[in-house]
């Protein structure tokens, strides 16, 4: 009874509301004061009831009593109503967006998993606890600048409330155009940044950031100087990721491609395909350039050997880890579950699991055409792959689409491994690159390909009216943006990693001595090994094919 | 050889970006930054792996 009476106060309220404001709008500003109009005939439940019956089905809980009141004397007044109907989507995009940031962090101990499980046991303390502290290291870089020059000029952004502290961007204008640089509000989330919304806002960029570092150290693990790692990652974090991540998603130049050259809806890149899998592969191919590959990776003649990681069981827990953080990753991207299109959230993370699937798929069947078995370490790659490439696409994309894109993808990471290992020599001893890195640019290119112009987040996308749409459903200019951005992230972003990380080889030095990389880093670069009960082999380089010309590379590096 | 490499991948971009206002076709933007791409790859594949492949480790 009193759950109806309620439903038919609450009812009339709001007739009378949408009355009002509907069909008398020529006197709405003359007669109604929603600060002074206070609602009446609203039965609710009395507190004393509830003391003595309790609420086992959950009727009396969540009525106007729980309304906050400006003025307690005056009553509940339709401002009231409305300040609290706000709150309420900010408060659900703050707790969506929080959520699916933790999602995110908790793809560190996926991450570190994975990368560990495809390195030798000798090396497992030190990939370990590489993946371990990419999330101080960046965390404190992304802090201190990085955050500032990502999103310091990124406002408004309406899902948490606006955000309008990091209203400030350093633009310089050429050949006649703005060119959105970097931002410069957020330095140590200092004064009017020290704000609730955009604490939400970084740390759900700093777990995204804390990703792409994570990508480096797998591409170089098993010879990379711990001391070197430690600097380059904070490059990383402080700089190079965070002038992407402006040009992107802080309002920067890329975005604006739309705005100031017709180009569709700029660069549009949803969860970040470019932003953190294609920046993280390329800083990942830089350094692994620059550090050369394992000792017996590469016979005398050039051909490779397979180096094979000591545990495939962490390699498939580590990708189921990380499919179950994308759910934070891409459908988080949103910023939020209510308002401005923010309920495609069914529709992103579906493509999300459904591109990953079709992905491992794929990469399982052609290694089993391909090579006579169904391999699992590429099947997780595979898995990885597709959740890469839908990761740009994601909000823009049909399932159908999707299901393309993590196809492709599969295929991708296969060919990708194989030309990094027979092609371009870079030892990549997880195939971060060709996940991440190829991938990435795969899934910024789908966005201007497969973008279905259904998706409609508040009306426009990066200042420009309308869905973003590729070329396959009508917009050439879309896929130029799309090519830009890709062209950004080999020559700018790639150089940047190149030259920060030549200048880390040249102080810190970047790889370890021959003696280490043969004895294992465990003890020399950590102190400790990660399995003291277990017998290691010292030197367990690969394969009896080519031996001796492994053993004259070890010899080379001992020289 | 490392200088020229650098130079390589950063000119890529630049063509690719130079394209927007050297045309106002879609289709010409589009071939320009595509260009801009392969020489950008080509530039860190071809000419910078290059050199660290000449000196690598196992033709020692």
């Amino acid at each position: 009874m009193t759950g109806h009476m309620r439903t038919t106060g609450l009812l009339i309220a709001a007739l009378g509301l949408i009355g009002v404001l509907g069909f008398a709008a020529p006197i709405r500003a003359a007669e109604l004061n929603a600060a002074d109009t206070v609602l009446t005939g609203i039965s609710t439940p009395k507190a004393e009831d509830i003391a003595a019956k309790g609420d086992p089905g959950a009727e009396l809980y969540g009525t106007a009593n729980d309304v906050t009141m400006a003025d307690a004397k005056k009553g509940l007044t339709l401002a009231d109503l409305a300040n609290q109907a706000g709150q309420n989507k900010v408060a659900i995009n703050f707790v969506w967006t929080l959520i699916a940031g933790f999602l995110v962090m908790f793809m560190q101990a996926g991450f570190a998993i994975v990368e560990t499980g495809l390195c030798r046991a000798k090396n497992a303390n030190h990939t370990m606890m590489m993946n371990f502290m990419v999330y101080g290291l960046g965390l404190f870089a992304y802090w201190v600048c990085g955050f500032a020059i990502q999103m310091g000029g990124s406002a408004p952004i309406a899902n948490l409330g606006g955000v309008y502290p990091v209203n400030s961007e350093y633009v310089v204008n050429f050949l006649g155009k703005p060119w959105a640089l970097f931002g410069t509000k957020g330095f140590f989330l200092s004064g009017a940044t020290y704000d609730v919304g955009v604490m939400v806002l970084f740390l759900f960029q700093m777990v995204f950031m804390d990703t792409t570092t994570t990508i480096v150290t797998g591409s170089c693990a098993e010879r990379w100087k711990y001391s070197a790692f430690a600097v380059s990652t904070i490059f990383l974090g402080a700089l190079i990721y965070p002038l992407f991540g402006n040009w992107a998603w802080g309002c920067g130049w890329l975005s604006q491609l739309g705005v100031n050259f017709g180009l569709g809806h700029g660069y549009c890149d949803f969860a970040g395909s470019g932003v953190v899998h294609a920046v993280g592969g390329l800083t990942a191919m830089a350094v692994a350039m620059q550090l050369g590959p394992r000792i017996g990776k590469y016979n005398r003649d050039g051909s490779p050997n397979a180096i094979p990681g000591h545990d495939l069981s962490y390699v498939m827990l580590g990708c189921f880890i990380l499919a179950f953080g994308w759910f934070g990753f891409n459908p988080g991207s949103t910023l939020g579950a209510s308002g401005n299109g923010a309920l495609r959230i069914g529709s992103i993370a579906v493509n999300t699991m459904l591109a990953g699937c079709t992905g491992s798929f794929a990469a399982l069947l052609y290694m089993w055409i391909r090579y006579g078995k169904p391999d699992a370490s590429m099947a997780g790659n595979g898995l990885l792959a597709g959740l890469v490439a839908i990761t740009a696409p994601s909000g823009f994309v049909n399932t159908l689409s999707a299901a393309i894109i993590g196809w492709v993808a599969g295929i991708l990471v296969c060919l990708g491994v194989e030309f990094f290992d027979r092609a371009a020599k870079i030892d990549d001893p997880v195939g971060a690159m060709s996940v991440h890195g190829i991938n990435g640019l795969w899934g910024v290119l789908s966005v201007g390909l497969f973008a279905d112009g259904r998706s409609n987040y508040g009306g426009s996308w990066n200042g420009v009216s309308g869905s973003v749409t590729g070329l396959f459903y009508g917009d050439a200019g879309q896929l130029v943006a799309q090519l830009i951005g890709i062209a950004t992230l080999v020559g700018v972003i790639f150089t940047m990693s190149y030259l920060v990380n030549w200048l880390v080889d040249l102080v810190v030095g970047q790889r370890v001595a021959a003696k280490v990389e043969l004895n294992g880093l465990d003890i020399p670069e950590m102190g400790a090994l990660c399995y003291p009960d277990f017998q290691l082999k010292a030197s367990d380089y690969p394969v009896a094919a080519g031996g001796s010309s492994v053993a004259s590379s070890a010899a080379a590096y001992k020289g | 050889m490392r200088l020229i490499g650098v130079l390589c991948v950063l000119g890529g971009w630049a063509l690719a970006v130079a394209g927007l206002f050297i045309t106002s076709s879609t289709g010409g933007r589009m071939l320009i930054a595509c260009l801009g791409i392969g020489v950008s790859l080509y530039g860190s594949l071809g000419v910078l792996n290059g050199y660290y492949l000449e000196r690598a480790i196992w033709k020692k």
